[in-house]
């Protein structure tokens, strides 16, 4: 299983979700699978599932996505006993687990290449609903149904290490720019004002 | 702190428009913990590491919340990537309560806090982070308010290092 083929399956899926990416290939295969505007290309590691549980506790009826990868998480650990107190019914995480930090391009092996259990991890801090993929067929089952239920989800997704998004444009969105983009799209969904964008 | 100066100060913030607050509670202010906590108009989070409440606050923010984050100032060196990342680079506005430990106007100071207190001010500065420091009650309310629109006019994170009277 390679990573591009679950963010399809997860594209075909969405429609008023809103979506925050960590830096890594899958910022930019999900930038050229999804155009919503409930996307936050959020271009940081360590950054996504934070920025991502602020939107879910902000607005607890909207089902909110982070999409993140091994070595983001790693770099972010203490979301997860936040995660496993707060219990957001309306978070999926998925981590798409290569086990490699790819994006430095000489893919050196993470920590959950070896002892590291990133679903063993959440499950002790709290994370009832954790569960490691590791097939297509399983994401289509236990993958996808993370978007109906009303409860926190954590889904590790072991996937092989793929250079695809090496091959795919980048996204010309300027950081700025997408949030606006966002933040508009929540104000004309949500029929409310956000506080910081001016009025000039 | 005393406590009726931890409700003016709640009160401040709740005035200002403060709805959201993540924290990992220091000494100096932390009664202002149950009075956030308590009140109906505010959503109190609690945050494993700064770096973290930052991010969440800012997550909030985008979401419609007025964020604010509550530390210490020695989470302003554990959380300054995400200061400068999701804070200034995506340009998200974020009140940062900070219990200014370790500066010469803080009643409590002792050689633990000592380095940290010095290089607050320069490391947020480093960062082009404003701040304001408050010593004493003096327009406590009318700085506060005037910090929170700074922080959304100018879309980033924006310091109150409380200190002195704050600190006793």
């Amino acid at each position: 299983m390679i990573r591009h083929e679950c963010l399809e399956l997860l594209a075909a899926r969405m429609t008023d979700q809103l979506v925050v990416t960590s830096q890594s290939g899958q910022r930019i295969e999900w930038a050229h699978l999804s155009k919503h505007e409930g996307n936050l290309l959020v271009g940081m590691m360590g950054c996504a599932v934070g920025v991502a549980t602020g939107l879910a506790l902000a607005l607890p009826h909207r089902k909110v996505i982070a999409l993140e990868s091994d070595g983001s998480v790693l770099l972010s650990l203490f979301n997860l006993p936040t995660l496993g107190n707060l219990r957001p019914k309306n978070l999926v995480v998925y981590v798409f687990d290569n086990e490699v930090y790819s994006g430095s391009r000489i893919s050196y092996p993470t920590a959950t290449s070896g002892n590291t259990d990133l679903e063993a991890m959440a499950k002790g801090a709290g994370i009832v609903n954790a569960v490691t993929i590791r097939n297509v067929e399983q994401f289509k089952k236990d993958g996808l149904a993370a978007l109906e239920r009303s409860e926190l989800s954590f889904i590790v997704c072991k996937v092989e290490e793929s250079l695809l998004h090496r091959e795919i444009p980048r996204p010309d969105t300027d950081l700025a720019e997408n949030k606006y983009t966002f933040v508009r799209y929540l104000e004309r969904t949500e029929e409310k004002r956000i506080p910081f964008i001016g009025r000039g | 702190m005393q406590d009726q100066l931890a409700k003016r100060l709640v009160q401040s913030f709740k005035d200002a428009g403060v709805d959201f607050v993540t924290y990992l509670p220091e000494t100096r202010l932390s009664q202002i913990i149950p009075l956030i906590r308590d009140d109906p108009d505010m959503e109190l989070v609690a945050a494993s590491s700064e770096q973290e409440a930052v991010t969440i606050a800012a997550g909030a923010t985008l979401g419609g919340k007025q964020a604010a984050v509550y530390m210490e100032n020695t989470g302003i060196f554990v959380s300054s990537y995400g200061l400068l990342t999701v804070g200034k680079q995506l340009g998200v506005p974020i009140l940062l309560i900070i219990g200014f430990l370790g500066g010469v106007p803080d009643q409590r100071n002792s050689f633990l806090y000592a380095t940290i207190g010095k290089h607050t001010i320069p490391v947020l500065q480093g960062m082009g982070i404003d701040y304001m420091q408050f010593d004493d009650t003096t327009n406590l309310e009318g700085r506060v308010k005037d910090a929170v629109r700074g922080a959304n006019a100018l879309r980033g994170p924006f310091a109150l290092l409380f200190a002195g009277e704050f600190s006793e």
